[in-house]
């Protein structure tokens, strides 16, 4: 009896604290917001001043980490740590700068032939293998046929789909890329099944690398782990996997200028968030002379790093967006597209969640191509809660109504998105089905017919031209399929499709002239962006690294946001 | 024979050693000790002896706590544990949000107090359903033995040597993200420890005289199982599923760190603390990942304290033992 | 007892089979893993190449037998990123993982046993509380916790390597595999000594030992020889399976230490839907555990001969 009536007091005591709790807080919660007053820093990091050439002289170690690549054998070498290590032991045909500039690498000069159809590359005379062996046509006739294979399954032969005779290697039915020719040891003639002005410029994908004789097969693993390439690196000792790999100077290079470094120490760390975070510990530590960094220490570590040169900075080639459904309800029509858009304060989130390190966008093709960069060609890329509010009830997208966001999880997205979540919720009134979900889940959520609503997307150029956003993201070609209950196969998932679009891309396919070509280019943004905003822009990349600049010389960013191994040098 | 789970380093649902939680686990013991009876007229002389532990009543009195902060805790809180401030992130504790703000500018304490419900909510629910699986299982297998015996501990097997992880993310990726994939994967990789408790304490029972004098009175199996081997068997059971439900909590934390299960903007302790990993060195901002630690910290204790009483009061002949 | 070994054995190769049939058709829930490399789009004719190198294309059971009919020659297959043979990623990871499990468990007996041994002879002194709060709280925290806290602030100091540390420097095992072993140890040492102590007070408890200290034995002796060896078989069983699961690879704290053994293969696996990967570590850390359980098992009888097998 005793325990009984102790059981039923507790039991008032704990119904007491609660209601004295709700009468204390007043039943009702106060709104999270208002800022600290500590004064809010400009959005946007500035972008680094080149650091100032030093003349090379050979020796030193260079160290950073890496993920564990898929390959570094150039018929596979596919995500960023792979080709960062091809590209240094392989030389393709040209090269690419910091800037996007195309400049003669393997080859001397190119020259196309009255429709582009037909490309011929003059060769650099005397060049090696990392063997001995000679660099001729035959070496690229060689490296190609053996990426393009059937049974070499490579993930990136994609890139030679222009070439006559592509199709039949990969279905098998021929063993040589019959538009390749090797004739003449000085000079590889490429034939396309597609005419294209831009073709050149593809050249610089590492799948495009010549190989010696030695190389075999696509599945030969003693060459897969230690290549033998053309490069101004080569491997020293094979590729130790999950530990490291690490590269010597090629000393008889003669396609460029010769490498400074004695050896290059590439550190293999776990993948995931994990892995910025080690490259910067290791920084700190002084295991690595190169290092990207955690979003939470941006601020810290750029004021302690900047003044003393050891911080880079750089708009880089890529951009992050949401990528809406433009056939499907509630996104089919424009001003819903631009209510969403002028719902998201860019640069709150890139406050809040970047530490103010994410410049907010305002066109689609980067600032990274500066002849076809457009300032404010997407007009409504600004925060405007109010206007945002109008258009979405001119398009009936009106509070309470539901949409999808969807994102990838593991990529650090987590944050932002939950951000841009509650933004629409906040000032559309929208009820935002807000999910995560591993990437090729949102693969094939994008692709499936009757897809609707947001998407997380981000995109870097293959090959460094502005055609390279629009074509594959934009063009009705890229979705791949007419029929609107058939998945998307292309790039274009979101179904956008307008003719006029297409027919200015058309167009800068054919145009030869650089200049003219661009022009073309940008009045398409106009059309996909600037009127129909077919994609969402919201950050422009920008890439920041910590490098020991104190030992080493002309450290920079290259296109691809790699240290420019082949000209660091010790001070 | 008891088997904690194949986790590896996610503590799991499974992992719980029952010899660690039960003294009277295992055939072996429970034929030489015997199955304590407890009819109802007993709960005040356990309610009695679990109040004696001092230890134990702190535990009871937090879980209490916990329990009512799952139920109008969300309510109660200062802000919205869902509410966002861009303007405000990773602030330190001060009388506005005292316990700091998260990496999205929500307010630490009303996110942890979500975080309660969330826990009480999986743990509860994964006990309960992994408990009704594995009684049912385990005592048909203890009881029937034959080829049902053989198949149910078999397939606890499987279960046993499966690694829960893989488990749990397969079952999450093709449920899709949520709370009750995550109950259901818990559940799934949990039940089989409580089926093999409960098939010996069935098997330990079958031959008791009790049971047998039911029996010669014409009482059938079913009559048996359930009116004579449930009540007897189901005590240990029971601390053993007051147990695990510290251990589901650090699981679902466990889960969640790894990016599986509930949707990321959800404030769930162990999302808490993944989110804030990068700020582990970042002085002034410890209040990230250290607060939502000592909630699942604290949480787990109180249950683990509570059952360690609750053994201790059910069983007077092994009072302090294990 | 050969009759047991061989029913167990027998059951054992089924478990493993059907396993094996879980984990294979687990994989599908995975996603496609040939729809995109990193985040760009692969072509579907490129897909369809990759499906049928690796026979994708060919219908589920004969999948499943073919898989079956390399696994006896040990044979796992090639994984689908790197498009290495499994068996030698296995190889490479294998025998850290083993080094990882053998230290941890080594330490969780060492520190399980001592504390329970002394909670136990020492029942309600200082030292029992001790043991009872820390060993409850040490189950309460989270591994991960446990991981990230210790790289976060104990990597790099004392003997203990820094991380990450470049590759080039050799770091002898031993201190490589301490703080990982550590983080691993530290719940199984508190489920050991919870263990030991309810069990040594049991056989405290019991007639033989009160026999023993009639006889005038030392206190040493009935401690040291008699009660302990008595009160080992529940630690014995729960170290034997706690083994098994470590050498299944520990995901999260291999990942944490940036420890290269099958739990951290098996966590990338799992990131890029490696399928022959996951399937290979499951198989492996399956059958470690089957095997250990039968082990234990007969272990289990030498221990106590009141316990028949048959």
């Amino acid at each position: 009896m005793e325990s009984m009536s102790r059981t039923r007091a507790a039991g008032v005591a704990v119904a007491l604290v609660a209601v004295v709790g709700l009468v204390l807080t007043g039943c009702s919660q106060r709104s999270n917001d208002g800022a600290p007053d500590n004064g809010q820093s400009a959005i946007g990091f500035p972008e680094t001043q080149l650091q100032p050439p030093v003349p090379g002289k050979p020796g030193g170690t260079f160290r950073f980490a890496l993920v564990e690549p898929t390959a570094i054998d150039p018929y596979n070498a596919q995500e960023s740590e792979g080709v960062l290590v091809t590209h240094n032991l392989f030389t393709e045909l040209v090269s690419v700068d910091a800037n996007g500039k195309v400049s003669p690498a393997a080859a001397n000069s190119w020259t196309p032939n009255g429709d582009c159809s037909q490309w011929t590359f003059d060769l650099k005379q005397g060049t090696t293998f990392h063997n001995g062996e000679p660099v001729d046509a035959a070496a690229f006739k060689r490296g190609w046929e053996r990426a393009a294979a059937k049974s070499a399954a490579s993930d990136v032969a994609y890139h030679m789909n222009e070439i006559q005779g592509f199709d039949a290697m990969q279905t098998g039915t021929a063993n040589a890329l019959a538009g390749v020719n090797a004739g003449n040891p000085g000079q590889l003639v490429v034939t396309l099944a597609r005419a294209d002005c831009e073709f050149y410029l593809r050249t610089y994908q590492t799948v495009f690398s010549p190989v010696p004789t030695t190389a075999g097969a696509a599945d030969n693993q003693s060459y897969n782990d230690q290549p033998i390439g053309n490069g101004p690196f080569m491997m020293d000792g094979p590729w130790q996997h999950n530990r490291g790999i690490r590269l010597k100077r090629f000393e008889s290079y003669t396609a460029g200028p010769k490498a400074n470094l004695d050896a290059v120490e590439i550190t293999i760390v776990p993948g995931g968030q994990g892995a910025v975070q080690a490259e910067y510990d290791g920084f700190v530590n002084g295991t690595f002379d190169w290092a990207r960094l955690p979003t939470p220490l941006l601020t810290r570590a750029r004021s302690s790093y900047e003044p003393r040169g050891e911080w880079l900075s750089k708009k880089t080639n890529g951009i992050n967006y949401l990528l809406p459904m433009v056939t499907t309800v509630p996104l089919n029509n424009v001003p819903a597209r631009q209510a969403v858009s002028l719902a998201i304060n860019r640069a709150a989130i890139s406050q809040g969640v970047f530490q103010g390190s994410a410049t907010p966008a305002d066109s689609f093709v980067p600032p990274v191509f500066p002849e076809a960069y457009q300032p404010g060609v997407c007009t409504v890329c600004s925060y405007d809660p109010q206007r945002a509010k109008q258009l979405a009830q001119q398009a009936g997208l009106t509070p309470g109504s539901t949409i999808n966001f969807q994102f990838n999880t593991g990529g650090g997205h987590e944050e932002w998105t939950a951000a841009v979540a509650q933004e629409l919720k906040d000032n559309l009134g929208l009820n935002v089905n807000y999910n995560g979900v591993p990437f090729v889940d949102l693969l094939k959520n994008e692709q499936a017919p009757g897809a609707s609503g947001l998407f997380r997307s981000a995109w870097s150029a293959d090959y460094p031209t502005p055609g390279n956003y629009l074509q594959p993201l934009l063009s009705t070609a890229a979705i791949g399929t007419t029929d609107p209950s058939r998945p998307v196969t292309g790039d274009n998932r979101g179904r956008y499709s307008n003719p006029a679009f297409d027919q200015l891309l058309a167009q800068a396919a054919a145009t030869k002239d650089d200049a003219a070509r661009t022009k073309l280019y940008q009045q398409a943004e106009q059309i996909a962006i600037g009127q129909d905003l077919a994609e969402i822009p919201l950050w422009f990349r920008q890439a920041y690294r910590l490098a020991d600049t104190q030992q080493f010389g002309n450290v920079n960013l290259d296109f691809s946001e790699n240290p420019t191994l082949a000209q660091i040098t010790v001070k | 024979m008891t088997h904690p789970s194949r986790t590896g380093d996610v503590p799991a649902v499974t992992g719980i050693p029952v010899e660690a939680a039960l003294p009277t686990a295992g055939s072996q013991t429970a034929t030489t000790t015997g199955p304590p009876r407890h009819p109802p007229g007993q709960f005040k002389d356990i309610w009695r002896r679990y109040r004696r532990n001092k230890l134990a009543m702190v535990g009871l009195l937090i879980v209490a706590i916990l329990v009512v902060t799952a139920i109008i805790g969300p309510y109660v809180t200062p802000y919205d544990a869902f509410d966002q401030n861009l303007l405000d992130t990773t602030a330190p504790p001060s009388p506005q949000h005292l316990l700091g703000t998260d990496v999205l500018g929500r307010d630490m304490f009303s996110a942890l107090v979500y975080g309660v419900r969330l826990a009480m909510i999986v743990a509860l629910s994964t006990v309960a359903l992994s408990l009704v699986l594995g009684v049912t299982l385990g005592a048909i297998a203890g009881f029937h033995g034959k080829a049902s015996d053989t198949a149910i501990m078999r397939t606890t097997d499987i279960f046993l040597a499966f690694p829960l992880l893989v488990g749990a993310i397969v079952v999450v990726r093709a449920a899709g993200p949520g709370v009750w994939p995550v109950i259901v994967a818990l559940a799934l990789f949990s039940w089989a420890t409580s089926a093999r408790l409960m098939r010996g304490q069935a098997l330990a029972l079958r031959e008791s005289e009790y049971v047998e004098a039911a029996r010669s009175i014409g009482a059938g199996n079913r009559r048996i199982i359930v009116r004579h081997i449930l009540p007897n068997a189901i005590a240990p059971v029971f601390v053993y599923a007051f147990t695990s439900i510290g251990v589901v909590v650090v699981a679902l934390a466990s889960l969640s760190y790894l990016g599986i299960g509930v949707p990321p903007n959800v404030p769930e302790w162990g999302r808490l603390i993944s989110q804030s990993v990068q700020f582990l060195r970042v002085p002034g901002k410890t209040h990230l990942w250290l607060s939502p630690a000592v909630a699942i910290c604290v949480t787990t204790l109180a249950f683990a304290l509570v059952a360690d009483g609750l053994r201790d009061a059910l069983d007077p002949k092994l009072r302090g033992a294990g | 007892m050969g009759t047991f070994i061989l029913r167990r054995g027998v059951q054992a190769v089924l478990v493993l089979l059907v396993a094996t049939l879980v984990i294979f058709l687990a994989t599908f829930a995975l996603g496609d893993p040939f729809a995109s490399t990193g985040e760009k789009v692969v072509p579907p004719q490129v897909q369809a190449i990759n499906r049928a190198k690796f026979g994708l294309d060919k219908p589920l059971p004969i999948q499943y037998l073919t898989y079956l009919g390399n696994l006896v020659h040990l044979d796992f297959g090639i994984d689908f990123d790197q498009r290495r043979q499994v068996s030698s990623m296995l190889a490479e990871t294998l025998p850290n993982t083993i080094r990882l499990a053998l230290v941890a468990i080594l330490i969780d007996v060492l520190i399980g046993v001592v504390a329970g041994v002394i909670a136990a002879v020492k029942r309600y002194s200082f030292w029992d509380v001790l043991v009872t709060v820390l060993s409850t709280l040490a189950i309460g925290i989270p591994t991960f916790v446990i991981g990230i806290v210790l790289v976060g602030f104990v990597s790099g100091s004392w003997i203990f390597p820094v991380v990450p540390r470049s590759f080039t420097v050799q770091v002898p095992w031993y201190q490589e595999v301490l703080l990982p072993a550590f983080t691993l140890a530290i719940i199984d040492a508190a489920f050991i000594a919870r263990l030991m102590r309810g069990s040594m007070l049991e056989v405290l408890r019991s007639d033989y030992i009160r026999t023993a200290r009639a006889k005038g034995l030392s206190e040493r002796t009935v401690i040291g020889k008699h009660a302990m060896r008595n009160s080992m078989i529940p630690v014995v069983t729960y170290v034997g399976i706690s083994l098994g699961i470590l050498l299944g690879g520990a995901i999260i704290t291999e990942t944490i230490f940036q420890y290269n053994g099958i739990g951290y293969l098996l966590a990338r696996a799992i990131q890029n839907s490696n399928v022959p990967v996951i399937i290979a570590v499951v198989v492996v850390s399956v059958l470690i555990f089957v095997l250990l359980s039968l082990v234990v098992d007969i272990l289990y009888a030498f221990l106590d001969p009141r316990i028949r097998l048959d």
